[in-house]
């Protein structure tokens, strides 16, 4: 028996430098997330909750102040180019931490009971079968989505970081497949929770495949998936108008759709419904800034050359959005359903900001983004606290005369919703005009003309909301619970924002617009 | 300036706590802020008669170029004196008004409070967004300050009118101060003005502007909205309605008139909104019999006559607005706080009931006839120079031909409103006065209450404050002139009070007093006359019905697209693709292949064929099996392209998920109905097929184009021989699985093992499944142990199957056992030759995995799970973790031979019977696919499988009792559920 071994010449194989500095602070979260798995395997159930919680927050203000302190020197190109930490991505990087914490702190409310308030003891149990009734009876605590909101911010840090497409699709995979998991544990309702995970599921897949196809396309035609030689080929290739171009506006449609733009929003109003409420918040706020960072860097980086091609298909969306969603908020009956349309015309707002591409349009869509965040998740919030026979009240009768029987939620909620409709001295304002300014600077004079008209439209819609609030008389069962100190400080730290924010504007404003430059 | 803001700001957040202090008194602390304002603005007076007012800046927000700057110049002076001295006045004037203890009054005052600051803010600042800011806080705070202790339905829609009107023109003015603030280069208002930017966006802009002034101003169209606003408290009605925020669009008017009233646009505007403002407001004021709303009317009436003024543009114009302006400050504020002391000492405001308080009040009666006669125009007070002034002005164009329009007919018409709208003046007026305090003899006298002093002494010297500015008119026309200095005075300029002689003007003001009091006169057949006609349309009907409209094209809307549904919502975003790439693949200067070679061989189009076929029919499939069975077509077919086109390795691999996964389908169906349950009708299902159509070929021809732009040689052309060289093995595809990125397989083989667990832990939850199922399956290898024994029971050992013999008799297929016999150890045979041949020959442990997988299929649905138990008695998880494990070893072994991870090594045997044996280590990595995908398969039998039967059985069993139990008691024994078939349907 002869044996003959012939070796196997290796690729030339060279080690890509990562810059640890840069991405210490993705890699802190998605760390925290591992252990919080581990958590979830073998704490006992009694401490997982405060376990999980301190590991949470604390992963994510240790990430924020790495990131402030230290990733910031750091802005570096790394991992072989999958990864851009520069300005625009460590802004944004930032944001979704601090918003990611005040989302968690009303997530994580539980009224001083032992068991989940927002979230189901068993969500993969049939609703009403006995194993929910097991689960109920064994408290579960329903901690994993500890450790899943970990893995969907990690996901949006990657997100607007990511240097080829390729790393972009599998960072929105990442932050997508924890919400469509979170969306679906709704404690109360819980059909209609899962109802809402499973279309956002379907139509998330149908929009990544989207996204692929595009990546596919854009490949075909640079050669390379790597935004900057991308940006290379544009100039230089000619005659590829034809995959290029449906490249483009393929991937625009993955990102669109998770921003929630007309006519990629069909999902939004569904699943912001469905999901348990503090979720609905952090998708709101959260996700949006991941995949508008992202929606910048593909645009501003990898197809600015294309622009005239993409432009006015991005205009068009811009304008539907905000038409569409300003006139169906008109209807609505439900809060959450009412503040998915807001999120719907905000989502055109910012694209607004996207469309003057130039240094204002990166800054004024980041404001934006943070403004509107804060804002968000504090309304949320406070829907989480509105309660009638013990599930959510969220039907706008419910809401009457709330203004009376608890000033302090009606007086913070009507706060917010000013600040949705822009009105100066909140948040929303300064925001608002930043884009506006910019998209006026910059042609875009009619889509701030129909952003206005829609303005006035959801102006009108917010200000029937807290009509209703201080100029009708209490009826039904509807009572505000006291929050214990983790949902206070979430809706304080929105409120103050967004108070803040329209107060002294300057601070956030020189810093957005600092970090406004992308690397190329 | 700042300071003083900021005092207010103070003032309002301590509102409340002084109110629970003190109580009412705690509005004589709060007015001292707006007084303040007022001296201040006075002591100023001499520096803003000279030209250099103060000014101070605060960098705010500088990369938005916003800046806290505030300055003091005429008409900012003016304003803060009307805005400060009657602001204080009321706030005193309050503190008789409410009870003592009136619920909100803490939130009222500090309100109240605010409201002065942000007016004061809002005529001081020179800076546009700034003036946008505080504009939009008297708006939000004007709606708190309506809205006050309101819960009826009227005053509700009334807050919210006033609100969405103002909100919605104010949100139209920040598009204007934005396009005008960037196409200036500045938002300095001062800066502006002194070089005003001009063209078509600018002009634009500066309507935009103006949409903002009129909505806040209440002039036509949007002047609904302040009458419904009277649900306020007087005193809130005074201020706001009369001498502040409604002043706030006409101040705006007044600051751009110097820049921009030379503009067509902005002329036309202005002076046809005013004119009909002035006429429709006086019209409806005739008509009304409750105090508060006829001043509401002539207060509508009365801003239309100051924007056409202020806004005509000219010296004497600009002049005589500034007079009225700060006469109907001090006159409408007398006359609505008369109305509310009337109103607080009788309890009613309705004008046929009041009788006799000329008498009873004789102090309030008369501060309201100086006001009144101001309001009318009568000699010697304030309105009546402002009106003289304003004739002056506009009858220079048909004496002089230098008229504030440019046009003498434009001016002489004009005019002829201002007339005309006097006379109504005049006669609501006398209305007015006459309705409130006459004594008719026929009547009973109304009954007054006592009140608070300053519920008396506020008008009083408000209404007196009227009368001195008149008579010392020609000493305020300095004051105010530099202000009118901004446009060129002509040779025959106008002047404010004094006497003028005989001239054409006075003659005007004469004719309408006469006029006027002629129609006093005849007010009850005028009042009848206007009660028969017709009804027009009312700008408040048009809002509504806009609002009605929004309402209804919203559930409209909702309804076509936002029903929830996720068919709806696909299609849309299909459709979306179909529409964008599509319209750039036929216009968008595609580059087509030359010539298109159409097949290789006839039998791809044939298959082609038999594809789209089945996808056609699979779109108009009622029944999912049907769907699901048309869907595999699909699939197969597309297998046989691949084969055909020279990949059997592909074709292997595609024909074997489809089989897996239409077995899936068919095991998951059992637990479904029949018929899809939306059952769209015949035309929708059309629609969708041609949906379907539309996306095919788009992709179709983007992937024609897609290869015709081709410029780089495919990268996979070297690929067949660095397989070999690198790799070891001809088959391209599976090198890549197993060698080039085997570790994009590592990780797929992880994720398929979490998703199969996962997909298990849901089918197997609750309870003790797990020990269950190792039970079981210990139970089965004890039975294969004693084999014969359980055989000899059934009888001669007949079976086909090993656990055969388990199953119900009715459900066994003795056909399908033979064959199941027969083939499985050849399957399982040939999954191993294509797991080791793999590499080199179509196979490879993927394919080979799901062809044994396949293999226990056959088993399950031959012989049920005892069976598949029997076949396979490892728990899935065993086999997946094995495999992973396996892979995962053959990097780590890879290192520790000193390679690289997952490095390859080719090894060339001579082995006794197999002869020459190329082996390569990669295969002990595909072997570990194999044991994953063999793995996966398993997990999706046990719990598609066998888990749904159990749960069909334990239900059957349920409603096997219910039936019984139902038909005990004498009902029919009822179908059960429409699908309870078991594997195969037997």
């Amino acid at each position: 028996m002869t044996a003959a071994l012939s070796s196997v010449p290796a690729a030339d194989f060279v080690a890509t430098k990562v810059e640890y500095a840069a991405v210490l602070p993705m890699f802190i979260v998605f760390g925290m997330a591992l252990v919080g798995v581990l958590v979830e395997a073998f704490a006992p159930r009694r401490v997982r909750y405060p376990i999980q919680l301190v590991l949470t927050l604390g992963g994510l203000v240790a990430a924020f102040l790495v990131l402030v302190l230290y990733s910031r020197d750091h802005q570096a190109k790394t991992a072989g180019g999958a990864i851009v930490i520069d300005g625009p991505a460590l802004f944004l990087q930032g944001t979704v931490l601090v918003l990611g914490a005040v989302g968690l702190l009303a997530m994580a409310e539980r009224l001083d009971s032992a068991a989940p308030d927002t979230f189901t003891q068993s969500g993969s149990a049939v609703p009403g079968s006995p194993q929910e009734a097991a689960a109920v009876r064994m408290g579960a605590t329903t901690t994993e989505v500890f450790p899943l909101v970990l893995f969907a911010i990690s996901g949006m840090m990657m997100f607007p970081a990511a240097g080829d497409l390729l790393t972009m699709f599998v960072a929105l995979e990442v932050l997508s497949l924890p919400l469509y998991i979170l969306t679906g544990l709704a404690r109360r309702r819980r059909l209609l929770s899962q109802e809402a995970s499973l279309k956002y599921f379907l139509l998330g897949a149908f929009s990544s495949a989207f996204f692929l196809f595009g990546s596919a396309l854009i490949y075909g035609f640079a050669g390379s998936v790597r935004f900057g030689e991308i940006a290379k080929a544009v100039p230089q290739v000619g005659g590829m108008d034809s995959i290029a171009v449906p490249g483009v506006l393929l991937i625009a449609v993955g990102l669109l759709f998770k921003i929630g733009a007309v006519p990629f929003h069909s999902w939004t109003p569904d699943v912001y419904q469905g999901a348990p409420t503090p979720v609905t918040g952090f998708m709101a706020a959260c996700t949006k800034i991941a995949a508008f960072g992202a929606l910048l860097r593909v645009l501003y980086v990898a197809f600015e050359g294309l622009r005239w091609n993409w432009q006015p298909v991005v205009a068009v969306v811009a304008a539907l959005t905000m038409i569409v969603g300003a006139v169906l908020s008109v209807t609505q009956t439900d809060v959450k359903r009412l503040l998915a349309y807001s999120s719907i015309t905000h989502a055109g707002f910012v694209l607004v900001g996207v469309l003057a591409m130039d240094r204002t349009g990166v800054s004024s869509t980041m404001f934006y983004l943070v403004a509107y965040g804060f804002s968000t998740i504090a309304a949320f919030a406070l829907i989480a606290l509105v309660r009638s026979s013990g599930s959510e009240a969220t039907h706008l009768s419910q809401w009457a005369g709330l203004g009376k029987s608890s000033p302090v939620l009606a007086g913070a909620f009507s706060f917010l919703m000013l600040a949705f409709a822009g009105i100066p001295l909140t948040s929303g304002f300064t925001a608002k005009f930043a884009v506006f300014g910019a998209a006026i600077a910059h042609d875009g004079t009619w889509l701030a003309v129909i952003g206005v008209l829609a303005s006035a439209v959801t102006a009108f819609v917010y200000v029937r909301v807290i009509v209703l609030m201080y100029f009708s008389e209490p009826s039904g069962d509807t009572a505000v619970l006291t929050p214990s100190v983790l949902t206070s400080t979430a809706v304080t730290i929105g409120v103050a924002a967004t108070l803040l924010l329209g107060i002294v504007p300057s601070p956030l404003l020189d810093l957005a617009h600092d970090s406004s430059l992308f690397l190329p | 300036m700042i300071a003083l803001l900021v005092i207010h700001a103070l003032a309002a957040t301590a509102a409340p706590f002084l109110v629970r202090l003190l109580g009412r008194r705690a509005f004589w602390l709060l007015a001292l802020p707006p007084a303040g304002a007022a001296g201040w603005a006075l002591t100023q007076t001499g520096a803003v008669r000279d030209g250099h007012g103060p000014t101070e800046s605060l960098r705010w927000v500088p990369s938005l170029g916003m800046n806290l700057t505030f300055t003091l110049d005429t008409l900012a002076w003016l304003m803060t004196l009307i805005v400060g001295g009657i602001g204080a006045l009321i706030l005193i004037y309050c503190s008789s008004y409410f009870e003592r203890d009136a619920p909100g009054m803490g939130r009222f005052a500090g309100c109240l409070t605010g409201f002065a600051g942000a007016m004061l803010g809002l005529v001081t600042t020179d800076d546009l967004l700034v003036l946008y800011l505080f504009w939009e806080a008297t708006t939000v705070l004007s709606y708190l300050l309506i809205g006050h202790k309101t819960t009826s339905r009227d005053s509700r829609s009334a807050a919210t009118q006033a609100l969405v009107v103002t909100t919605a023109g104010g949100l139209a003015m920040l598009i204007g101060i934005v396009i005008i603030g960037q196409s200036a280069g500045t938002y300095r208002i001062s800066e502006v003005l002194a070089a005003p930017p001009t063209g078509t966006a600018v002009t634009a802009a500066v309507v935009l502007l103006l949409a903002g002034a009129i909505s806040k101003s209440a002039l036509v169209p949007f002047h609904f909205w302040l009458p419904g606003a009277m649900a306020a408290p007087t005193p809130v009605s005074a201020y706001l309605h009369a001498a502040a925020m409604v002043k706030a669009g006409i101040y705006l008017i007044a600051r751009f008139a110097p820049a921009y009233s030379g503009l067509t646009e902005w002329k036309v505007t202005l002076l046809t909104l005013g004119g009909l403002t002035m006429l429709i407001g006086a019209w409806r004021a005739l008509r009304q019999v409750d105090l508060k709303l006829l001043l509401a009317y002539g207060t509508v009436s009365q801003l239309g006559f100051i924007s056409l003024v202020v806004g005509a543009g000219g010296h004497g114009a600009a002049l005589a607005g500034l007079g009225l302006l700060l006469s109907h400050a001090l006159f409408k504020s007398t006359l609505f706080l008369s109305v509310g002391a009337i109103d607080c000492r009788t309890g009613t405001r309705d004008l046929r009931r009041l009788n006799g308080l000329g008498r009873r009040m004789p102090w309030i009666a008369g501060a309201a006839l100086l006001a009144g006669l101001s309001m009318a125009g009568l000699p010697l007070l304030m309105g009546f120079f402002a009106k003289e002034a304003a004739f002056g002005a506009f009858l220079l164009g048909p004496e002089y031909d230098a008229g504030p329009t440019g046009s003498a007919g434009a001016d002489t018409l004009m005019l002829a409103v201002m007339v005309v709208g006097s006379i109504l003046t005049f006669a609501y007026t006398a209305r007015f006065l006459w309705g409130a305090f006459a004594t008719a003899p026929r009547r009973e006298l109304t009954e007054v209450f006592d009140a608070g002093p300053w519920l008396t002494a506020v008008p009083v010297l408000l209404g007196a404050g009227g009368l001195v500015v008149g008579l010392t008119a020609t000493w305020i026309e300095p004051l105010l002139a530099p202000y009118a200095d901004q446009w060129v005075a002509g040779d025959h300029p106008v002047h404010l009070g004094g006497w003028h002689g005989f001239n054409l003007a006075l003659l005007l003001s004469v004719l309408t007093w006469a006029c006027g009091a002629a129609l006093f006169a005849a007010r009850a057949p005028f009042e009848s006359a206007q009660g028969r006609l017709p009804r027009t349309y009312s700008a408040e009907q048009v809002y509504r019905l806009a609002m009605r409209s929004l309402d209804r094209a919203s559930v409209e809307v909702t309804g076509a697209v936002q029903r929830g549904s996720l068919p709806l919502s696909l299609a849309l975003i299909l459709i979306v693709f179909i529409v964008v790439p599509g319209s750039q693949l036929l216009w968008g200067g595609v580059t087509w292949p030359d010539q298109v070679r159409w097949w290789d061989n006839p039998a791809q189009p044939a298959v082609g064929l038999v594809v789209v076929a089945a996808a056609v029919a699979a779109t108009r499939a009622r029944r999912r099996l049907r769907a699901v069975f048309l869907l595999g077509v699909t699939g197969y077919g597309a297998s046989m392209l691949f084969l055909l086109h020279g990949a059997p390795d592909l074709a292997l691999t595609q024909i074997l998920v489809e089989t897996v996964s239409l077995v899936v389908f068919v095991l998951v169906l059992r637990r479904l109905s029949g018929k899809f349950p939306d059952d769209p009708p015949r035309a929708v299902r059309r629609w969708r097929a041609l949906l379907g159509l539309g996306v095919g070929t788009v992709t179709a021809a983007m992937a024609l184009t897609a290869s015709a732009v081709r410029s780089t040689p495919p990268s996979a052309s070297d690929l067949a021989r660095s397989a070999v060289e690198f790799g070891g093995g001809s088959n391209i595809v599976n090198v890549i699985l197993v060698d080039v990125r085997a570790w994009d397989t590592m990780g797929e083989l992880s994720v398929v093992l979490v998703a199969a667990t996962g997909v298990a832990s849901l089918v197997f939850i609750g309870g003790d499944v797990h020990a269950r199922g190792r039970q079981l399956i210990r139970a089965s290898w004890e039975r294969r142990g004693s084999y014969t024994d359980v055989g000899g029971a059934e009888g001669s050992g007949s079976r086909w199957l090993a656990e055969g013999g388990r199953l119900a008799p009715e459900r066994r297929s003795t056909i399908f056992e033979v064959v199941t016999r027969l083939v499985f150890h050849t399957i399982v045979l040939w999954s191993l030759y294509l797991l080791f041949s793999g590499h080199n020959h179509p196979g490879g442990g993927f394919a080979a995995g799901l062809m044994c997988g396949l293999a226990l299929a056959v088993r399950y649905l031959a012989g049920s799970r005892d069976e598949l138990l029997a076949a396979a008695p490892v728990m899935p998880g065993l086999l997946m973790g094995a495999g992973l494990f396996l892979s995962a070893g053959v990097g780590l072994g890879a290192m520790l031979a000193g390679g690289g991870p997952l490095q390859s090594w080719i090894f060339d045997l001579h082995l006794p019977l197999l002869g020459h044996v190329h082996l390569v280590t990669s295969v002990f990595f595909d072997l570990g696919v194999y044991l994953v995908v063999i793995g996966l398969m398993l997990d999706i039998l046990r719990s598609l499988g066998s888990r749904v039967d159990t749960q069909i059985e334990q239900q059957d069993a349920e409603s096997v009792q219910v039936a019984g139990t139902h038909t005990e008691s004498g009902e029919p024994a009822a179908n059960s559920s429409p699908v309870r078939e078991g594997p195969m349907g037997t």
